[in-house]
């Protein structure tokens, strides 16, 4: 978790290796338009000692699962609009764990990251989205 | 015993600020608590729909006892 400008391109690098014929990122960025409402700017909150322990989890849950290095960085703070929010970075033998292993994470941080966010409208009050209620995941 | 909970995403517009300090029987549950924070949130309550207790190192399930350490109320998560 950062609330620093993210860096996709120095994720890759760190996933790279002259054993992988694969890296694949993904980048979620902050859109204009939401629900037919015009977005100025996305606050993001998060628990931090939490959500950065379920970040690492996440990531070695896909190395686990598929022979990958998986890098991942999420932002907080207040975006503007097209400003990268979350980014992953997959690198593989071959391209299918590479994009595989990008989306397990995506899906993984949106079902289990303590992290929330608040869309700020052109007109009218901002709102926190609705999302998944979380549950204790060990077992 | 008097433990802080943390709050996040829309609890922050509770009114309550950043965290609210509720009095609680020893070993309290993650139920228990969930209880007197019903009560502290009095007309605000709706907003609990959804939310679990936390430590810093996992969300808790409803039977656990509360932890030492840093406790935080988590309403359903939306990153990416």
């Amino acid at each position: 978790m950062t609330a620093s400008r993210l860096d996709p391109a120095a994720l890759c690098r760190a996933v790279s290796s002259p054993k992988h014929g694969a890296v694949a990122s993904f980048v979620g960025t902050v859109r204009a338009v939401h629900a037919g409402r015009r977005v100025k700017a996305v606050s993001y909150d998060c628990f931090t000692p939490l959500a950065e322990k379920e970040l690492a989890r996440i990531a070695a849950a896909a190395e686990k699962r598929w022979p990958v290095r998986v890098a991942v960085a999420h932002r907080t703070g207040r975006l503007a609009v097209g400003a990268a929010s979350v980014a992953i970075a997959a690198g593989s033998g071959h391209r299918a764990e590479a994009f595989a292993a990008c989306r397990f994470v995506i899906e993984e941080i949106k079902r289990r990251v303590p992290v929330w966010k608040k869309e700020h409208y052109l007109k009218g009050d901002g709102r926190w989205l609705a999302g998944c209620a979380l549950h204790r995941t060990r077992p | 015993m008097k433990r802080k909970i943390e709050l996040y995403g829309r609890l922050r517009d509770a009114g309550l600020g950043s965290s609210v300090s509720v009095e609680l029987p020893k070993a309290a549950t993650a139920r228990q608590t969930l209880s007197v924070l019903k009560s502290a949130f009095g007309a605000k309550a709706p907003l609990l729909a959804g939310c679990v207790l936390a430590s810093d190192d996992e969300v808790l399930s409803s039977s656990d006892a509360l932890p030492p350490g840093r406790l935080a109320l988590l309403p359903p998560v939306c990153g990416g």
